[in-house]
C-alpha cells in the first residue's frame, strides 16, 4: 500500500500527429501527500496539462502509472474510474469547459448527478456556493452571458460542489484579470483551511510560489531538477 | 430523462435535422412501398392466372373406347393427337382432392373422319361456366360472332380457323356426327390444350356419341379431365403429386406456368431486395446521423465523463435520443406519407399514368419497427466509440 495519496511512476505520454510522435511527457515521477498544495510550473507546451490529465485519469499514459489512494487508475474499469471522478476528483479546466447550452445552475447540477443527490440537496448545495461566489443572481444565465471571470468562478463552483478530496486545477487564474485571480486564489486558500483537500495546480507562473507546499517544474515534458 | 429532454431541446437545430432525416427516409420508403406494393399486387394477380391449367388423359393404342365400333363411327376419342380411353368420374374426383387443385371439369373430345369436309372434324363436349374449361378449352369471352353454347342439342360453336377453312358463318348447318348441327357462334380460343373444331355442351356430345355413334358406354363420361390449379407457382407440385398418385395418367400442359412462376419469383425477390436495400439505406443514414451528432457532442460528453458520468449512463442517453429521434421522425414521416397519398388519391394521380399509390396500413407498424431497429443500430457505433475513448481525449480533440 502506497504511503502517498497520489503517486506518478515513470509517466510518459506520446502523441502521434501527422505520422510524427510528439513526446508530451517523458518519464515523470512525483508523489503527493494528502492535503498537499502542489504547483506544477512550466512554459506553455511544457506538459503541465498533460500531466494533470494523466493524474486525473482523463487520458491513459503511454508508459508508467498513476496510483491514487493505492489504486492504479490506469487499470480501473470505466465504471470504477467514473466513481472515482465523481466522488474524489475535481477538475478545474483552463478553458472552463462549461456546457454552452446549459444555464449556470445546470452546469453545476450536472456535476452532482452522478453522486445521486436529491433535487433538494443539489439545490441547497448549488445555491449556497453561488451565493458564496456572488453569482446567485446569475443562476439562470447561460455561460455566454457571463464575463470570463464569472465563467471561471462557475467552473470552480462546479468542482467544489462535488466536495472532492483532490482538486486538479489547470491554470485556474490564466484567463482572468488580476483582481479575479486574487479572488480565486483566496477561495482556494479558504477551502484548504476549511477542508482536507489535496490541490494540484498547473500554472505558467502567475500564481505566487508561497501558495504551494511543493513546486515541480516541467521543461519540454521532463521534470526539472 | 430530464437531461434527455434538455439535450434535445438545447440542441433543437440538431434534433430537428436528425428527425427531418428520419421523416424524409420514412416518407421515401412509404411512397416506394405504396407504389411497389400496388404494382406487385396487380402483376401477381395477372400472373397468378397465367399457366394455371393442364389436361389429364390416358393414351391408348386402340382407336376408341370399350365396345366402340370404330369402323362404323370412323372416329376416335383423342387428346393431344393420340387416342385415349374413357375416364370415370372417380378419376376426376381423385384429381380434385389433390392439394392445390382449384377446379376440375370433364371434357369429351372426339374426332370423326368426314370425307365431305376432306378430313377430321373434332367435337369437344364442355362443361360450361367452369374456369378449368375456360382456361383449357374455350369460354364465352372467346366468342367473336354469334352466340355461345346453349342447351339446344343441335347447336354448336366453331373455332374461327375451322369456320374460315370451310367457309362457314353463324346460322349455317353442318351435316356431321350422324345428324345436323347448327353453327350458333364462332370462337377464337387461342392456344389451348383442349382445342377442337366444334364445341357443344358435354351432355349433348355424350348423347351424340352414345346414341348416334354408339361409341361410349354409360358410366364413362369423359376422356379428358381439365384441371385448374390455385396458383402458377404450385402447378409443378400438383403435377408431381398427380404423377405420384396416378402413374397411368398422361398430363399435357403448355408450361406457361414456368415463365409465370419465374416472373413472380423475380418480382418477389426484387421486392424483397428493394426493401432490404431501403432498410440498409435507413440504417446507414441513421447511424451517420447519430455518429455526426455524437461527434458534435464529443466535447460535451467528454466533460460529462470528466465529471463522473459513467459510460453506461451516457450510452443510455445516446440510445434514448437515437430511438426518440427515429420514432418521432418515422411517425411524422408516416403521417406525411398518409396525407400525400390521400391527396394523390383524391386527385386520381397515377405514376406514368399507370401506377397507383395505395397507402398500406400494414406498413405503419413495419416502418416504426424498422425505425426502432434503425435507431438502435445507429446508436451502437457512437456507444462503441464512447467506450473506447477517454474523457480527456474527447475534450482535448475538440478543444
Amino acid at each position: 500500500m502506497s504511503q502517498y495519496q497520489i503517486e506518478c511512476v515513470s509517466l510518459s505520454k506520446h502523441f502521434v500527429s501527422k505520422n510524427q510522435t510528439v513526446i508530451a511527457l517523458d518519464d515523470v515521477s512525483i508523489c503527493l501527500n494528502q492535503n498537499d498544495t502542489v504547483m506544477i510550473k512550466g512554459r506553455s507546451g511544457a506538459g503541465k496539462s498533460t500531466l494533470l490529465n494523466l493524474m486525473s485519469g482523463l487520458i491513459r499514459p503511454t508508459v508508467g502509472k498513476v496510483i491514487i489512494e493505492s489504486s492504479c487508475i490506469n487499470e480501473l474499469s470505466d465504471d470504477s474510474l467514473s466513481k472515482l471522478l465523481s466522488a474524489k476528483i475535481g477538475i478545474i479546466f483552463q478553458s472552463f469547459n462549461l456546457l454552452p447550452t446549459y444555464t449556470v445552475y445546470e452546469n453545476i447540477e450536472i456535476a452532482l448527478v452522478p453522486k445521486g443527490l436529491s433535487k433538494y440537496e443539489m439545490k441547497e448545495n448549488i445555491m449556497s456556493l453561488l451565493d458564496q461566489f456572488n453569482l446567485k443572481n446569475k443562476a439562470q444565465l447561460l455561460p455566454s452571458e457571463l464575463s470570463v471571470g464569472q465563467q471561471q468562478k462557475v467552473a470552480i463552483i462546479r468542482t467544489l460542489a462535488k466536495q472532492p478530496s483532490i482538486i486538479f486545477a489547470d491554470e485556474p487564474t490564466g484567463s482572468v484579470d488580476n483582481q479575479t485571480a486574487e479572488e480565486i486564489l483566496e477561495y482556494l486558500t479558504n477551502l484548504k483551511k476549511e477542508r482536507q483537500v489535496t490541490l494540484v495546480l498547473a500554472t505558467h507562473g502567475n500564481i505566487p510560489d508561497k501558495f504551494a507546499d511543493k513546486i515541480f517544474i516541467l521543461n519540454n515534458g521532463k521534470l526539472a531538477n | 430523462m430530464n437531461y434527455l429532454v434538455k439535450e434535445l431541446r438545447s440542441h433543437s437545430g440538431r434534433t430537428i435535422a436528425s428527425i427531418s432525416g428520419y421523416i424524409i427516409a420514412t416518407l421515401f420508403i412509404l411512397l416506394m412501398l405504396s407504389v411497389t406494393g400496388t404494382n406487385q399486387e396487380s402483376s401477381t394477380r395477372i400472373l397468378k392466372g397465367t399457366g394455371t391449367h393442364f389436361i389429364v388423359y390416358i393414351p391408348s393404342n386402340i382407336s376408341c373406347c370399350v365396345s366402340c365400333d370404330s369402323e362404323s363411327s370412323n372416329g376416335s376419342l383423342f387428346a393431344e393427337g393420340v387416342n385415349t380411353i374413357m375416364l370415370t368420374k372417380d378419376v376426376m374426383d381423385s384429381i380434385k382432392k389433390i392439394k392445390g387443385v382449384k377446379e376440375v371439369a370433364p371434357y369429351l373430345l372426339y374426332k370423326i373422319y368426314e370425307p365431305k369436309y376432306y378430313g377430321d372434324i373434332s367435337l369437344g363436349g364442355v362443361e360450361m361456366n367452369s374456369i378449368a374449361t375456360k382456361n383449357n378449352v374455350c369460354a364465352a369471352t372467346n366468342l367473336i360472332s354469334g352466340k355461345f353454347l346453349s342447351e339446344n342439342p343441335d347447336e354448336v360453336v366453331a373455332e374461327e380457323s375451322f369456320a374460315l377453312a370451310h367457309n362457314l358463318a353463324v346460322g349455317d348447318t353442318l351435316k356431321t356426327y350422324g345428324g345436323k348441327l347448327i353453327l350458333a357462334g364462332i370462337v377464337n380460343s387461342g392456344i389451348k390444350p383442349g382445342k377442337a373444331d366444334l364445341y357443344a355442351p358435354i351432355d349433348n356430345v355424350r348423347r351424340i356419341l352414345r346414341d348416334k355413334l354408339k361409341c361410349i358406354s354409360p358410366g364413362f363420361d369423359m376422356n379428358i379431365v381439365l384441371v385448374e390449379v390455385e396458383d402458377a407457382r404450385i402447378q409443378n407440385q400438383v403435377l408431381l403429386q398427380l404423377k405420384e398418385r396416378m402413374k397411368y395418367l398422361s398430363v399435357s400442359s403448355y408450361n406457361c406456368y414456368q415463365p409465370a412462376t419465374d416472373v413472380m419469383k423475380i418480382m418477389e425477390n426484387t421486392s424483397a431486395l428493394f426493401s432490404i436495400l431501403i432498410f440498409i439505406f435507413l440504417i446507414i443514414f441513421s447511424a451517420k446521423t447519430q455518429l455526426t451528432s455524437l461527434m458534435e457532442r464529443f466535447r460535451e460528453i467528454g466533460i460529462l465523463k470528466s465529471l463522473g458520468w459513467s459510460n453506461s449512463k451516457l450510452s443510455h442517453q445516446i440510445l434514448l435520443i437515437s430511438i426518440f429521434q427515429a420514432l418521432v421522425g418515422a411517425s411524422i414521416g408516416v403521417l406525411f406519407g398518409f396525407l400525400i397519398i390521400l391527396l394523390i388519391d383524391s386527385y386520381h394521380i397515377k405514376l406514368f399514368n399507370l401506377i397507383e399509390f395505395q397507402f398500406k396500413y400494414s406498413s405503419i407498424s413495419a416502418l416504426l419497427i424498422l425505425s426502432l431497429i434503425g435507431g438502435l443500430i445507429a446508436a451502437i457505433f457512437p456507444i462503441v466509440k464512447l467506450y473506447h475513448t477517454r474523457a480527456g481525449e474527447m475534450i482535448n480533440n475538440f478543444m
